[in-house]
């Protein structure tokens, strides 16, 4: 990458006691990047960001924002603007008291805070609402408000943390589209924590994925899609997440038999040591129903769900299969239906390891 | 009956019962000798007829006669030093406590709880202890002083008239301090502490967030605990019979034992009951400051 580094983690650590909360993170955030860090619930996401914010003392690595070390900086001079997941507005002020608050902090000549205010107020559409106080909003609102007294300052670094996880469904999808278009209008530097991969995957140009305390991935979206170095990431990322099958490489080592009823086998472009045990990943959505004369094999249907413009459908074995299809189901629950699969798109893993095979 | 006790058990109703019963309780006990005290502040009241509830109506004579006591108005300023000064030290120190115990370290619950025995105690009886400590030859108050530099010679608390007033309020910041704190402590464990972490993030530092966050976000609980305090200072009695008696020579009076010391040891119950009346206007105000306060929540 060409642009500056805005954010550089190096080997950083924090303990909670005996805890290990975040294991040697190393993160470089060019200027101007959206990232995304994701992963399961209690997996050291947030500690990461407030670590970065100064709001939690690290054990050990460095940290630098816009070039500057930061590590034992307090959060007032590492100049980064957070949102919280609970909005954390100050109550007892107005939304316009609220947005310019950093802003009479710095001693800002009154006659200029309004005018501030309420630019910022009409780019995220909050102009009518200046004088209310925050237990006069909803939700949506009080979110906006907590973004706008981040985007007032200008900061080197925006964090926000899960900021749509108390929003409903399509609101979400909606704030989703504006914090990436605020983003790009500001050309800001952000760092995105959210359990939702979905997020992750749509806003962020890099997205780096945790699991207790370690970085297990991290690159572009469409790279963590399509080559998951592990089998973690391979089922995280992608929505319905991804099958897997325990199978087995057969003597000639370029198809793999699956453990499943009729044993069956499909070709692989991966190069393994023949005979070896894996297991095998397949995308829901690289699946496809066919006739029987051509199939890879053929499963009984055990529930369809379906949304209108997409069907889920699960299969019996063990471990449940399940695929997604987009056009209209034409088989009904108890049916045995042919399958093809993308064999350019099978994942292999180490069952020991759980690191993809390439 | 049958109609009572089906609004007792549909609840319809029950609601008056249970209003009407605090209300008339109160009425009793506190409303009837309230306006029983008002009636006699203005009559011609004396030992013989102290039985009776018709006596010679005097206008406000026993007014006039209060105020042309040489000792009204040095009482009425004693008064006023001493709510101000006990209020203000009760709240500073509970306060600065709050904000201490606030820091949440290993045992600040435990120790904060230890600091209600203070509250708990018989004003005589912390009265009492507070003699020894203001003595003036071997006090242990004068011990430190003397020995921190801040006192060359002994200070006789008690009897000298520059000094009686502030060992009762002395005292009295002592008492109240605890239940400041507590009623404090509650305050600020109501805010949330991500509030401070976004007005840290936004370039407060601690003195800053203390001015622009606790202490508006704890308005209601202020206006509490100073009215409160204003209540329960201006009824401070036991102190000042335990210390000083309101000596010496009226020089730690306060209305409230000047009220008692005209009704019960000259057996004036009219000027008394004028005193008490006066009173009760200072301590309306502090209730009406004190609910207004609690109306007045700013939570998020
Ligand atoms: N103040 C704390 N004290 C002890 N453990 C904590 C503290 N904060 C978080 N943890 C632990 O650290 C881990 C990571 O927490 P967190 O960063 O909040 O996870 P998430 O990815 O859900 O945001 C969790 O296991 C949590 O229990
Ligand atoms: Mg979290």
């Amino acid at each position: 990458m060409t642009s500056p580094l805005q954010i550089e983690l190096k080997a950083v650590n924090k303990y909670y006691g005996n805890f290990h909360a975040l294991k040697n993170i190393d993160l470089a955030v060019p200027s101007g990047t959206f990232v995304a860090l994701v992963g399961p619930s209690g997996c050291g996401k947030s500690t990461l960001l407030r670590s970065l914010a100064g709001l939690e003392e690290t054990s050990g690595g460095k940290m630098e924002i816009a070039g500057v070390d930061v590590t034992d900086m307090p959060p007032r001079k590492r100049d980064v603007a957070m949102v919280f997941q609970s909005y954390a507005l100050y109550p007892h002020m107005t939304v316009a008291q609220n947005l310019t608050y950093s802003l009479r902090i710095q001693k800002v000549a009154k006659a200029e805070l309004r005018a501030a205010a309420e630019k910022v107020a009409a780019s995220i559409g909050l102009t009518e609402l200046l004088d209310r106080y925050p237990r006069e909003l909803s939700g949506g609102q009080r979110q906006r408000v907590a973004m706008g007294r981040a985007i007032i300052r200008n900061p080197k670094v925006f964090l926000f943390d899960e900021p749509l996880s108390n929003l409903d469904a399509s609101l979400r999808v909606q704030m989703r589209k504006e914090i990436r278009a605020l983003h790009d209008r500001l050309g800001a530097t952000t760092v995105y924590v959210t359990h939702d991969q979905i997020e992750a995957m749509t806003m962020a140009d890099h997205v780096v994925v945790l699991r207790a305390g370690v970085i297990e991935q991290q690159a572009s979206p469409m790279t963590l899609y399509e080559r998951p170095t592990s089998k973690f990431v391979a089922g995280f990322i992608g929505s319905p997440a991804m099958n897997f099958i325990e199978g087995k490489i057969c003597d000639n080592g370029t198809s793999v038999m699956l453990e499943m009823a009729g044993a069956p086998k499909l070709d692989i472009v991966q190069k393994v040591t023949p005979n070896m045990p894996v297991t095998v990943g397949i995308r829901p959505e690289h699946i496809r129903v066919a006739p029987s004369e051509e199939c890879d094999f053929s499963l009984p249907v055990t529930l369809i769900e379906t949304t209108g413009t997409m069907s889920y459908v699960s299969l019996g074995t063990a471990p449940e299969l399940s695929l997604m299809l987009t056009d209209r189901t034409v088989f009904s629950v108890g049916d045995n239906i042919g399958l093809v699969v993308d064999k350019a798109r099978i994942h292999l893993f180490d069952p020991k390891t759980e690191q993809a095979i390439t | 009956m049958r109609r009572i006790m089906m609004s007792v058990v549909d609840g319809k109703g029950f609601d008056l019962i249970l209003v009407g019963a605090a209300l008339i309780f109160l009425f009793l006990f506190s409303g009837l000798p309230l306006l029983y005290n008002i009636l006699m502040s203005f009559q011609e009241v004396d030992m013989f007829s102290l039985g009776k509830f018709f006596r010679p109506f005097v206008g406000l004579d026993n007014y006039r006669a209060l105020l042309s006591q040489p000792a009204f108005w040095p009482i009425m300023w004693n008064t006023i030093v001493f709510v101000t000064c006990s209020i203000g030290g009760q709240f500073l120190v509970g306060f600065s406590l709050a904000l201490f115990f606030n820091l949440n370290f290993v045992g600040s619950t435990f120790i904060r709880g230890l600091f209600l025995v203070s509250w708990v105690m018989p004003g005589l009886v912390v009265g009492a202890i507070w003699n020894w400590i203001l003595a003036g030859d071997f006090g242990v108050l004068n011990y430190f002083l003397e020995n921190l530099g801040i006192i060359d010679e002994k200070i006789f608390w008690r009897s000298d008239i520059n000094y009686s007033l502030w060992a009762v309020i002395i005292t009295n910041i002592w008492l109240g301090t605890a239940f400041n704190m507590i009623l404090l402590s509650v305050g600020l464990a109501g805010i949330p502490e991500d509030v401070y972490e976004a007005a840290e993030l936004d370039g407060a530092n601690a003195i800053q967030r203390l001015w622009t966050i606790t202490l508006p976000m704890m308005r209601s609980t202020i206006g509490a605990v100073v009215s409160l305090g204003l209540i329960f200072t201006l009824q401070q009695f036991d102190l000042f019979a335990a210390i000083t008696s309101g000596g010496p020579a009226n020089s730690s009076n306060v209305a409230q034992y000047w009220a008692w010391e005209l009704s019960f040891r000259q057996y004036d119950f009219a000027k008394g009951a004028a005193i008490s009346t006066l009173m009760i206007f200072f301590v309306m105000f502090a209730a009406i400051v004190y609910v207004r306060s609690t109306k007045h929540e700013v939570r998020g």
